[in-house]
């Protein structure tokens, strides 16, 4: 038994999407591009939520695209643990479309930018949905070139054509380097389908029928392809050294796509980790020597752009750089804590296991939060200063706006982790599960990068809130501010719930990485379609 | 007959690493962007080569070489199916390099039209120069 609304999602969306150009020829009324783009994003949250309700109730959840039975065809599979990170994408995506309708109030070019965003959504959602590698790299680069054209949206600005062709051309290069590992993969699994690959690297079953049997040195085509995949997902979700790209691009883009790109884009290579290094190459496979080294080299990169992206953070002119370089930061750090599944540092289910999987994944829920919340608040401040970003020429405006400056401290006491916010707790438990994996040097890590970020942050709420206003007061409009109010809602009960939130998430966690998850992600996308 | 396949087979192999080694150098190492360009095509077309190379299963295989894909009978019997099963190339690796080719066509249109714009806005393709003037 499979849903429709698992697979019509990502496919109906494109069309939704690439509507909007050819309705930019007739319609000429902005507004109601503003409507179409926010009820678009609305239909996508509504269908994540119904799928994330469905696979909480049911269990994993299949569904095959054009009747072609993986893995023959592609086929999209929900889990626990993917399903609720589309469900996040969908909502912090709903509200910043939102948001554009007042950011981009005048602009003519409202259908392409719309089209653009809701393309940035199809690719993240695509990407977590897909149970197939190869459909990953296709929504990888719908992603990605959505990506570019954002970040180069502003074409008639320097800095941000330079921005995005550095973003694009190293970007594709991240791309082609994973499509050179799935050829790897193919040549010796013969399948492209991730319940199909899990089984064959798991051996739940021997090999099947339909895909063949190995091909091959597997061992060392496996090292290659992942290898490869990894320095594109790193790529992708910026962590060091590959983290170059993201202090020009982000800040560049327009400010809606700064908060997508920052909270949402990121996540989508964290995610794709997950997938390879806890659902295909499990902790039970038979390449678990070779996770190993990964999962170290992962732990080292992670700690590194944590520290690098802490510290560069403290000498920032620029607020969305500074923004920016807070993202390089939290991602590594939630590397850092999907890094706990090698065998050198704990066994597959024990406790540091889960806490540290479920406080990669709270971390991951809380930064987006927080940098969405982060980001925009950014932009209405920005606005309200006159349109300029260094730090030294904000003058307080935050302080005029009560709600402005409320919005801005959530964010950062979020990020910064502070008890009543998600931030800390999320925090509290990667440092538990490096401690009980008996590696307390890297907590204490973990602890120096907080503290080094403090500075970053400082300086932030210093120019925005306690330097003396030198404007005039520009009142921000409701739109924004309802948004921020919801965000900041969210910052607040991601913490306050952190009880039943962690809870919860390590259900999810154990359910996914659990031998019978694993066992259950491969019989429910693969095998239950040959088995009757 | 068979020596003479592998040392093609290795050949092409050889060739296609190294293409991608030249590839990189020219993405990485090259100031102009129309060259990090060619560059980059030169890349992603070699990783399309080396996908259609893994589809000939069995290859070097000189006393059965592999067929195209395409079944010419029109009402092909179980036998005619097996022995084509056996005999031809993998269909799916061209499949899946249809697919790169056509997203890579995007990537390359979307990157020149950077390059123009860089071009109109610095009056120049040039990183370092590009590097310099945004100061």
């Amino acid at each position: 038994m499979y849903y429709l609304s698992v697979g019509v999602l990502v496919p109906s969306l494109i069309g939704l999407a690439f509507v909007l150009p050819l309705l930019g020829m007739i319609i000429k009324n902005i507004k109601f591009f503003h409507a179409y783009a926010s009820a678009a994003s609305l239909y996508a949250l509504v269908v994540a939520a119904y799928n994330f309700s469905i696979v909480v109730k049911e269990g994993v959840k299949a569904y095959p695209f054009g009747g072609w039975w993986p893995p023959i065809g592609i086929s999209y599979e929900l889990d626990e643990v993917n399903s609720l990170i589309a469900l996040l994408t969908a909502s912090v995506m709903f509200l910043i479309t939102l948001y554009s309708a007042w950011y981009i109030r005048d602009l003519k070019d409202a259908p392409y930018y719309y089209t653009l965003l809701l393309g940035l959504e199809v690719g993240m959602l695509g990407c977590i949905y897909t149970g197939d590698a190869f459909n990953l790299f296709v929504m990888l680069e719908v992603m990605s070139i959505s990506a570019y054209a954002l970040v180069g949206f502003y074409r008639n600005k320097p800095e941000a054509v330079e921005a995005a062709i550095k973003y694009g051309l190293f970007g594709a290069v991240a791309t082609t380097l994973y499509f050179i590992g799935l050829v790897f993969i193919y040549a010796s699994f013969g399948t492209l389908n991730m319940a199909d690959l899990t089984n064959k690297v798991t051996l739940f079953w021997g090999y099947d029928l339909v895909s063949g049997y190995y091909y091959g040195q597997v061992y060392a085509a496996t090292a290659i392809a992942l290898a490869l995949s990894l320095w594109a997902f790193t790529f992708k979700s910026a962590v060091f050294p590959n983290h170059f790209w993201l202090p020009d691009a982000h800040p560049e883009a327009p400010t809606p796509v700064s908060a997508a790109l920052s909270g949402l884009v990121v996540n989508v290579g964290v995610y794709a980790t997950f997938r390879f290094l806890y659902t295909i190459f499990n902790p039970f496979s038979a390449v678990s020597g070779l996770r190993d080294l990964i999962l170290l080299v992962t732990l080292v990169l992670g700690l590194a752009s944590g520290l690098i992206g802490a510290l560069m953070m403290a000498v920032q002119d620029d607020i969305k750089r500074l923004l920016a370089y807070s993202t390089i930061s939290h991602i590594g750090l939630v590397l850092v804590g999907l890094s706990i599944g090698s065998s050198l540092l704990s066994k597959p289910g024990s406790q540091a296991f889960v806490d540290g999987l479920t406080g990669a994944f709270y971390h991951l829920i809380n930064h987006s939060l927080g940098k969405s919340l982060l980001f925009l608040t950014a932009g209405v401040i920005i606005y309200a200063a006159g349109g300029t970003r260094r730090l030294d020429e904000l003058g307080g405006v935050a302080r005029r706006n009560p709600l402005l400056g409320a919005a801005l401290i959530i964010g950062v006491l979020q990020l910064l982790g502070i008890p009543p916010f998600g931030g800390f707790f999320s925090k509290y438990l990667l440092y538990a599960s490096y401690l009980e994996a008996g590696a307390p040097y890297i907590s204490v890590i973990i602890n120096v990068i907080s503290a080094i970020s403090l500075l970053g942050y400082v300086r932030l709420l210093y120019a925005a809130l306690f330097t003396t206003p030198k404007r005039e007061f520009v009142r921000a409009s409701a739109l924004p501010t309802i948004i921020l109010l919801i965000l900041s809602v969210a910052c607040l009960i991601t913490g306050i719930l952190s009880p039943i939130m962690s809870e919860w998430l390590r259900r999810f966690v154990e359910a996914t990485t659990s031998r019978d998850g694993i066992l259950n992600y491969w019989l429910q996308g693969y095998l239950i379609f040959w088995g009757r | 007959m068979s020596e003479l396949n592998t040392f093609l087979f290795n050949i092409l192999l050889f060739s296609l690493f190294f293409n991608v080694g030249i590839s990189l150098y020219g993405i990485f190492a090259r100031p102009s962007l129309i060259k990090k360009i060619i560059a980059l095509t030169i890349f992603s077309d070699t990783a399309n080569v080396l996908a259609i190379a893994v589809g000939y299963r069995g290859w070097p295989s000189p006393s059965q070489p592999p067929i195209p894909p395409v079944i010419t009978t029109t009402e092909p019997s179980i036998d005619d199916l097996t022995w084509f099963a056996r005999q031809a190339v993998d269909p799916l690796p061209q499949a899946l390099v249809l697919t790169a080719i056509v997203i890579g066509l995007a990537v390359t249109l979307f990157l020149v039209f950077l390059t123009l714009q860089v071009y109109r806005l610095y009056g120049t393709t040039d990183v370092r120069r590009v590097a310099r003037l945004r100061g």
